[in-house]
């Protein structure tokens, strides 16, 4: 199996980000065939269509949209989640940039289908660009009637907002996201059971659905072509469909975002990506900076899928596609996770908050040549303490990187810690590490 | 906090005990009932649960109808946990006492243990959690985070940034409890602090109680710091006597003197809350102020005497007054003292001219709404005077209501008051204009008026107090406003604000028929109808005319706990103990008669109020003396049963006294 573009498709045209060469291309036929369906119809072909959330939990779509009261009791919320603040991911940004009408047309469905009258585009603050564009195709599906009141006559109103976040990976997480959306501080909210489902009680209180860019951007083509031609793509995985996009980096020829069916195996992948620069394939992390590192051996035998990658115990996540060739030293690259998510984490919850940090203390330690006895168990240990006790899932993607690093190359972290220098210092190691990423050696 | 889902209730299992609770019931109560505890931090029964501090993770099933238990994959966090039918929790599996160790490991690494110059040590939860169910080593060999130590928020308050475990519970409280926002979280991950905006001062009118409620010693008292161990410290169940609410306090003190006070559970009064003025206004006790012997004028100087010595130059300037004589108190002085006091005046000197208030127009009080009672109304009109100034305990009530009750409240106030912000109208009296803004409130007319009577119209209650009585016209203004309560059936309240008015009043320490009152007493002897003033821990220098009647009255007494600018005028100074240190009954501003028992011996020679006037009226008319509070009481509900509570044991809560003689004749508690 080889690429298949769906949503990237015309994603290289310019013209496919105005709504004239959008709708050249077909765009809005979707919208136009759900405006003629019942609501429930809409949910239904979703339903078929096997679509899972590309967020990164793959959570599937239509449980959200049909746990959506059906009565109007409150204002009713769609929520996008553009805040793309996992490390290794780019793919929404480039769909907000070069395809933003598959992303209001995928709303517009959903809001039609859970009769929402308002939607959300929560965009992270860094993306300018992406901003932008997404501004300026708002603009003109307002200026023609695609937005707004009585949508292309149809009764249908559909009100859409951008909001942009102020810098903090954590306001990716959907109730930390709503939080922030409601001007308080960007910590995530209680869940269920603790609390309602966001679909009974989100965004002040009322049903809120809340989907990824990519996710609501497969929308337009599910009810454009049916649920069941949708289905039909990846139907050799267990239990995922459709098309995902991988963004594709590290060591390889032509990093980039690349759509493909799942089942296609991860190797494909990086055969669309040019293949490995500068050496040998040694690991992958194959789906976010969260997702648990897989060596060499497990690329060659992963395929892509939710169930599927859990095989080789990792994840699709969000897609971002990392590979790493033979030159890298684990340690420093998970050193550079590590601080990441110290960096990131909220501070609401006690494992997550002294956890990480204590986590990139240990790894701080050990790159700089100062590693003791036991710290490899440790840092495990720790990662135990924090996977499923923190508040959200921040501390969990904090933890599963440290914990499968340890798991697939014990070997590397024990040698650093033993001798006080990378099992991999070679001068192309030292050479390849961009400035930034590399510990300040003592 | 229990989450009330209506009356039902779901059975759940709690290792292995199958109990019924409220449905919705947090899971951190329920196991309550089995006496079991759950370790928390951040959750506190009086806040919303937030699942912060991840101390209190339990393992949780559910039962399967097929009998059979699905444990949930994660502990979870029972204080933000409800209950449900057929749950199933393990409080003290191997995997949640794992669970517990490593969140102490967690909070341990950063912080500073120095408890022993700590001011929460021996009284800390993270101590007591550490040693319950924390790791007896730590393995965290890196640097410890470091931080300011002793960041002054406010002139109270105290932050230590390192002793911090980030539990919330402060900026919760500034934003549920009090509604003044005043704390936040800034920084993120490890670095996250509790702060105020842009580190300005925490303006608060309740910030002690944060210092209370913190988990650690990172916020401490200004007052209290570095004072003394907390096992060291005595402490006695007390009353707050700086204002009218009466909260339930506990009294510390160490080596016979006050040390600090602490918010005491009374759900009918305070709930567990102080404010500022009452958490720190206590330290009089120590001042170097306090009059400790009694003293007797001899020419232009006061020369220290024995009580009969004094008793005696007393007998002689009341005698030599005759009828001629008055009395004037303040209110922070027990229901025992005020008794024997107006006794001494109305019944063995003949005079009828005695009062307690201070307002520039007199009136009684009228109260209908018990404190607790607030947060039952649909609706409050708030007039003339600002709540969380005058009635602090009555606003937390009156904020709950609003916030958690949907009460409708309508502010109608000269000033800006904290109590706007929950409000849904908020309007102002313009200088002088209190009389004509109650005319156009009874009148019906405006807009104004009708938003009233919106406010009003189902089980409504208006809340005022005593203080609109300085306001030109603010009497007659609140007769009107009783008149407008009584018509569309609101209840009423003007409330007093005096620590024991609302027992003076009830005791009658108001001019008798033909007596002067507090402004008639001072004019009287200005223009010498009165010769003999006793002033009992009062002082008419900070009223108009007070210096020049001060100084016409041929004799004056003064008694007090401390010094005050009218000590000087005296003949006879009193030295009398201070709430705390003697035995005695208050009466806060919704009736409710509380008792206190002596915590510490009163310095040098003074004596309570009450025995200082069963001493005097001995002296002037023989009769058998009072030797302890007790019988003074049976005496006043012998001659008011209003006051028969506090003839037996006063339950601990207290006892709300009926509003009127007939009531409490039939029996009716209300
Ligand atoms: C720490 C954290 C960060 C996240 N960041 C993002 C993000 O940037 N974008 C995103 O779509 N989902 C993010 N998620 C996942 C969301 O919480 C949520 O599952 C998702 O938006 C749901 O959309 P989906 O069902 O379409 O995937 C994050 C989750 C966590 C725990
Ligand atoms: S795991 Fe805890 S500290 Fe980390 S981001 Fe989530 S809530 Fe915040
Ligand atoms: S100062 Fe105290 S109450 Fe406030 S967050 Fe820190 S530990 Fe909690
Ligand atoms: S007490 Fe439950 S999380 Fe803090």
């Amino acid at each position: 199996m080889a690429e298949m573009k769906l949503l990237l498709e015309h994603s290289n045209d310019p013209e496919y980000a105005t709504l004239k060469g959008y709708l050249a291309k077909g765009g809005y036929t979707g919208l136009g065939k759900a405006l003629k369906m019942e609501r429930q119809a809409v949910i239904d072909s979703v339903k078929a269509s096997g679509l899972r959330g590309r967020g990164g939990a793959g959570f599937p779509a239509w449980i959200k949209w049909n746990g959506i009261e059906k009565e109007i009791t409150k204002p009713h919320y769609m929520i996008c989640n553009a805040d793309e603040g996992e490390p290794g991911t780019f793919k929404d940004k480039e769909l907000m940039e070069n395809t933003p009408f598959l992303v209001i047309e995928g709303m517009t469905i959903g809001g039609y289908a859970t009769q929402s009258k308002v939607g959300y585009i929560y965009i992270r603050g860094e993306f300018v660009d992406a901003c932008r564009a997404m501004r300026k195709a708002i603009d003109e599906a307002y200026a023609n009637g695609y937005l707004g009141k009585n949508i292309l006559g149809s009764g249908v109103d559909f009100d859409l907002y951008i909001h942009t976040g102020a810098g903090s990976y954590e306001c990716g997480e959907e109730s930390a996201l709503m939080s922030s959306l409601m001007g308080e501080r960007g910590m995530p909210r209680l869940k269920f059971p603790h609390a309602p489902l966001p679909t009974v009680a989100g965004l002040w209180d009322c049903p809120t659905i809340i989907n990824n860019v990519e996710t609501y951007s497969c929308v337009p083509f599910i009810l454009d072509r049916g649920g069941e031609w949708y289905a039909t793509l990846g139907a050799s995985t267990k239990n995922s469909r459709g098309t995902k996009i991988f963004s594709v980096s590290g060591h390889v020829n032509k990093p980039g975002n690349y759509e493909v069916e799942f089942g296609t195996t991860l190797m494909e992948l990086l055969d669309l990506a040019g293949g490995m620069k500068g050496g040998m394939l040694k690991a992958c992390v194959p789906g976010g900076s969260s997702v648990p590192i897989i060596n060499a051996a497990d690329c060659e035998r992963a395929i892509i899928g939710y169930e599927e990658m859990a095989e080789v115990k990792s994840m699709v996540g969000s897609g971002g596609c990392m590979f790493l060739n033979e030159h890298t030293c684990i340690v420093s690259f998970i050193w550079r996770t590590a601080q990441f998510y110290a960096n990131e984490s909220c501070g609401k919850c006690t494992p997550c908050r002294e956890g990480t940090k204590w986590m990139f203390q240990i790894l701080d330690r050990i790159v700089r040549g100062k590693g003791q006895p036991g710290d490899a168990e440790l840092l495990v240990d720790i990662t135990k303490q924090i996977d499923g006790r923190s508040f959200c899932g921040l501390g969990d993607a904090a933890a599963w990187p440290v914990a499968g690093a340890i798991r697939v190359f014990p070997e590397e972290f024990e040698y650093f810690i033993k001798n006080g220098r990378s099992m991999v210092d070679s001068a192309e190691s030292r050479a390849m590490a961009p400035k930034w990423a590399q510990p300040a050696y003592s | 906090m229990a989450v009330d889902e209506g009356h039902r209730t779901v059975s759940v299992t709690i290792n292995g005990i199958e109990i019924e609770v409220p449905q919705g019931e947090l899971i951190v109560e329920s196991v309550k009932r089995l006496g079991l505890e759950i370790p928390v931090f951040c959750y506190h029964p009086r806040m919303k649960p937030v699942g912060m501090c991840r101390m209190c993770l339990v393992e949780i099933g559910f039962k399967q109808p097929d009998g059979s238990v699905r444990m949930m994959p994660k502990p979870q966090a029972g204080c933000t946990l409800p209950a449900s039918e057929g749950m199933v929790v393990l409080t003290d599996s191997e995997s949640v006492h794992r669970d517990r160790k490593g969140v102490l490991e967690f909070l341990l690494v950063n912080h500073p243990l120095d408890c022993p110059v700590c001011d929460r040590g021996g009284e800390c939860p993270l101590q007591n959690n550490t040693l319950a169910y924390g790791p007896s080593t730590s393995r965290f060999i890196d640097l410890k985070r470091h931080l300011p130590k002793a960041y002054p928020l406010s002139q109270y308050v105290m932050l230590d940034l390192e002793r911090c475990i980030q539990c919330g519970r402060c900026v919760r409280f500034t934003e549920e409890i009090s509604g003044e926002h005043e704390l936040a979280f800034r920084f993120r991950g490890a670095s996250m602090q509790p702060s105020t905006f842009q580190l300005l001062d925490f303006e608060s009118k309740f910030s002690g109680n944060v210092i209370e409620i913190c988990p650690v010693g990172a916020l401490t008292s200004a007052q209290y710091r570095f004072r003394a161990r907390p096992w060291d410290l005595q402490t006695t169940p007390a009353v707050c006597t700086a204002c009218s609410n009466g909260c339930n306090v506990w009294f510390d003190h160490r080596a016979g003197r006050f040390v600090r006070i602490n918010g005491r559970i009374n759900e009918g009064v305070n709930e567990e809350w102080t404010c500022d003025k009452g958490k720190f206004g206590h330290d009089y006790y120590n001042s170097t102020d306090r009059l400790r012997t009694p003293l007797v004028r001899k020419g232009d100087q006061f020369v220290e005497a024995t009580w009969a010595e004094a008793y005696e130059e007393i007998v002689k300037g009341l005698e030599s007054a005759g009828k001629d004589v008055a009395g004037l108190c303040g209110t922070r002085i027990a229901n025992e003292g005020l008794f024997l006091f107006n006794r001494l005046f109305k019944q063995v000197l003949g005079s009828r001219s005695v009062d307690h208030r201070w307002t520039r127009t007199l009136g009684t009080s009228r109260v209908q709404t018990p404190i607790a009672g607030i947060e039952g109304k649909k609706g409050v009109l708030v007039f003339g005077s600002n709540p969380a100034e005058d009635l602090p305990i009555v606003f937390l009530r009156l904020r709950k209501a609003a916030t958690r009750n949907g009460t409708q409240v309508t502010v109608v106030t000269p000033d800006v008051t904290e109590a706007d912000a929950f409000a849904t109208v908020a309007s102002r009296i313009g200088q002088g204009d209190v009389l004509k803004v109650a005319q156009e409130i009874v009148d019906g007319q405006s807009e104004l008026a009708r938003k009233v009577a919106d406010c009003l119209k189902e089980d409504g209650a208006i809340v005022t107090s005593d203080r609109v009585r300085n306001l030109p016209g603010g009497g007659e203004a609140l007769r009107l406003l009783e008149d407008l309560a009584a018509r569309c059936g609101a209840e009423f309240n003007c409330y007093p604000t005096g620590p024991n008015a609302m027992g003076a009043e009830l005791l009658g320490v108001l001019p008798g028929d033909g007596g002067l009152d507090t402004w008639g007493i001072l004019q009287g002897c200005c223009s010498g109808t009165i010769k003999a003033l006793w002033l009992l821990d009062c002082d008419p220098t900070t009223v108009e005319g007070g210096d020049q009647a001060l100084e016409s009255a041929e004799f004056l007494v003064y008694q007090g706990v401390t010094r005050s600018e009218a000590t000087a005028f005296a003949n006879v100074v009193l030295p009398m103990a201070a709430p705390a240190e003697q035995d005695g009954t208050w009466t806060n501003c919704e009736r409710r008669l509380q008792r206190m028992t002596q915590a510490i011996a009163a310095p040098g020679d003074s004596k309570p109020a009450w025995r200082i006037f069963s001493e005097v009226i001995l002296r002037l008319q023989p009769s058998t003396p009072f030797f302890n509070p007790r019988e003074i009481m049976k005496a006043i509900a012998d001659a008011d049963p209003r006051f028969l509570p506090g003839a037996s044991d006063l339950p601990e809560e207290g006892a709300i006294l009926s509003a009127t003689t007939q009531a409490a004749m039939a029996g009716d508690g209300a």
